[in-house]
């Protein structure tokens, strides 16, 4: 990936009061974990900003650093900035200082981890096929309440020929 | 066989009583808004007037669970909404049915991470699953119907049963 | 980390009583309510925490994550095509757009060209949506307003989209029908006249609904003045979309930095001042009319030619070419098995969903899937601005104002 310029997390607070008072508005703000891009550092937030004036947009890297991994908080500066730096937090666990809430927003509160981590699995089970005790399913063209010559089906739903065991 | 017997005893032959009452149940189902997600556009789009699922009786939704009997699970089930949808279940008033719409409903589809529950059915008695993503009008309707056929035999699920 | 029915009823059992319980507040008079997950008001899984003095809205808290469904994770999981048809499952009521937003923003990482007709496509099929997802809203909305007759009269217009997308694309919903580089399938046979239907239709139908609606009393004394947001908070709460424009601030990415062919399109952009719940119902009225026109100009203008960039390192060769080329079905097996690589870097792509700025932040390390791919959705957004508007109203109002920012919680949650 071609090299973005970062600035570091206090430069970021400095620079967004000033953004905001040329009429910057923040489009978006997410976490991304660099792990496998070669950075220096691991964490990071990417922030869109749009003037609607000019119809100009930038977007800036902020480094997150330490441990947690921590970026100071604009939500102070931009009300909005506020579900995206607790999704962030949630999602990377990202910390943003001096953000009025930072709670989990999107998973349970009680949840461990932080999913789009690189090192957080995606989560894949394997796809169980549980057998089924004994289905019986109507023939076709049978009328509905019919209560004679169910068809018997094995654990797949594969209906099986007359006469033979039920499983 | 279905509840009426067990109220009155063993003395009396109720099996066309239990048709009837099946009948009545089957005829007029009172289905839970429970809309999640995209299957929720189809489970309205069933309600509305090309597909009109007031032709089965059903087209009343009620938003209260005290008042529903039947719970269509339209969508994906987050690990978050788990609980809630167990609580809206357990309020729902025997006997009640429930219908997986949906591929994610069913069994997560193509959803197979860390933040969906992998089937309805881990959490709730499922009576019908119905395939699709999101699935048609038409499929919700037939798989109403299978519903209608599974309430007239007085089937109930075993796990219902014993629990 | 796998879960188990025990898990969830105990979970259920220590979180679940806690969390719904009323709360009273004796010394300020307060009461804390819940309202939602699971409400006929709130458009799907939307929780709020209401803290009311008697029937007024002192505060509330929307809590969101019950439709949490982990795409983002997901799509880095698929190669670039397949994240086509995760994204497409987040916003499902504007599918067409998260898959033009994707399908853009890789384009730009891979330096791909979209052939005039591909374009056209695009820009078609996506107001086209637009009109079937403000539909929706429409329905939702009136009938929250109690007006029932709006909800029946949306849905049997959008039945008739819905159709013309099932002919286009095979599917009614979830389409995934946009890739990067075009479109899947060039347009059926007869669907001039499908659109035709279309577009004569939507003008006559959108008289119905105003004549229903607009002058309508009890549907006037429910909604102006009602949910109120001035323009300078509307900007600093994020809004975007019909909720900025009713504001006055005249803000549509479709102009301002055009894409696929807005270009060519000659349409309006319309604004209200009031900014209340009237303010965003009559925008959404007049962007249907306006999305009308664009969809004619299309019909009128669609050029020939090829309908996806037909580079065979990149894009499936055509289906009927399988049958006549060996070197074809080397391509398309290439590209079903593995995916195209595409080059390291990353781009931040905004289009003008029905809901507003729908963005999408797609990183590539230069592998065949995607590094990180962040969908920036209007509705995760705007749900921001719903405690501004509800502030001091009344619990009615309340109702009118979640149906005006028309959240979607699938794309809320994602």
């Amino acid at each position: 990936m071609s090299e973005p310029s970062w600035i570091g997390g206090p430069e970021w607070l400095e620079m967004a009061k000033g953004l905001r008072n040329e009429r910057w508005q923040l489009a978006d703000l997410c976490g991304l974990d660099g792990r496998d891009l070669g950075f220096d550092h691991r964490f990071e937030a990417v922030i869109q900003l749009v003037n609607y004036e000019t119809k100009e947009r930038r977007t800036i890297h902020v480094r997150a650093e330490g441990e947690p991994p921590s970026v100071p908080s604009v939500a102070e500066i931009w009300p909005t900035a506020n579900f995206m730096e607790r999704e962030a937090y949630d999602l990377f666990g990202i910390e943003f200082e001096g953000h009025p809430n930072l709670t989990r927003i999107l998973m349970p509160d009680e949840w461990e981890g932080h999913p789009l981590r690189k090192d957080y699995g995606v989560g894949k089970v394997a796809v169980e096929f549980i057998p089924q005790p004994f289905i019986q399913v109507d023939a076709p063209g049978q009328s509905p309440g019919s209560t004679e010559s169910k068809v018997q089906v094995d654990a797949l739903g594969q209906a099986k020929p007359n006469g033979s065991e039920p499983s | 066989m279905g509840g009426v017997s067990d109220a009155i005893g063993a003395n009396f032959m109720t099996a066309q009583l239990d048709k009837l009452v099946n009948w009545a149940r089957k005829s007029s189902l009172w289905p839970a808004t429970f809309g999640l997600a995209c299957c929720a556009i189809e489970m309205m789009a069933t309600t509305m007037p090309r597909h009109d699922l007031a032709r089965f009786g059903m087209e009343a939704f009620r938003a209260s669970p005290r008042q529903a009997d039947l719970m269509i699970v339209a969508g994906r089930v987050s690990q978050k909404m788990a609980p809630v949808l167990r609580q809206i279940y357990d309020q729902m008033t025997e006997p009640k049915w429930v219908i997986s719409m949906g591929a994610c409903a069913s069994s997560g589809g193509i959803f197979n991470n860390y933040a969906l529950v992998q089937g309805v059915d881990q959490i709730v008695p499922v009576d019908i699953y119905v395939p699709g993503c999101p699935p048609r009008p038409e499929m919700l309707m037939d798989g109403i119907m299978l519903l209608h056929q599974k309430i007239m035999r007085g089937e109930y699920d075993a796990r219902r049963v014993t629990a | 980390m796998t879960t188990t029915p025990e898990m969830i009823v105990s979970r259920f059992e220590e979180a679940g009583h806690g969390a719904f319980v009323e709360k009273y507040n004796e010394t300020e008079g307060h009461m804390t309510i819940n309202m939602g997950p699971v409400h006929p008001a709130t458009h799907g899984v939307l929780r709020l925490l209401l803290e009311l003095d008697g029937e007024r809205v002192v505060d509330c808290q929307p809590i969101i994550g019950y439709l949490h469904t982990g795409m983002e994770k997901e799509c880095e999981d698929q190669n670039w095509r397949g994240a086509v048809t995760i994204v497409t499952r987040m916003d499902y009521l504007a599918q067409f757009f998260n898959e033009q937003v994707y399908s853009l923003a890789v384009e730009k990482l891979l330096g791909l060209e979209v052939p005039a007709r591909g374009r056209y496509i695009r820009t078609m099929i996506a107001e086209i949506n637009r009109i079937s997802s403000h539909l929706v809203w429409f329905g939702t909305q009136a009938l929250d307003m109690g007006a029932m007759s709006g909800m029946f009269y949306g849905f049997r217009e959008r039945e008739v989209i819905v159709d013309f997308f099932e002919m286009v694309t095979g599917l009614r919903m979830n389409n995934g029908y946009f890739i990067p580089g075009g479109v899947w399938e060039d347009l059926p046979d007869g669907w001039q006249e499908a659109v035709r239907v279309i577009v004569e239709m939507m003008p006559r139908r959108l008289d119905e609904y105003e004549a229903l609606l607009s002058e309508n009393p009890i549907f006037l004394e429910r909604t102006e003045g009602v949910g109120a947001i001035s323009a300078d908070d509307a900007l600093a709460m994020g809004a975007t979309g019909p909720i900025l424009r009713a504001t006055g601030v005249s803000v549509d990415i479709r102009r301002d930095r055009p894409y696929d062919a807005y270009g060519d399109m000659e349409f309006g952009v319309p604004t209200r001042t009031e900014g209340d719940v009237y303010a965003r119902y009559a925008v959404r009225m007049i962007e249907m009319r306006e999305s009308v026109k664009i969809i004619q100009q299309c019909l009128d203008n669609m050029p020939a030619g090829d309908y996806k960039n037909m580079d065979p390192k990149l894009i499936p060769p055509p289906r009927a070419e399988l049958n006549r080329s060996m070197e074809a079905v080397i391509h398309h097996f290439k590209l079903v098995t593995q995916g195209y690589t595409v080059p390291a870097g990353e781009h931040y792509q905004a289009v003008e969903s029905p809901r507003g700025e729908l963005g999408c932040y797609v990183v590539s390390d230069g592998g065949s899937s995607p590094y990180r791919c962040h969908m920036r959705d209007p509705s995760f957004v705007n749900l921001q601005s719903l405690p501004v508007m509800v502030r001091g109203g009344l619990i009615a109002d309340l109702i009118a104002s979640i149906a005006s920012v028309d959240p979607v919680l699938g794309g809320v949650d994602r």
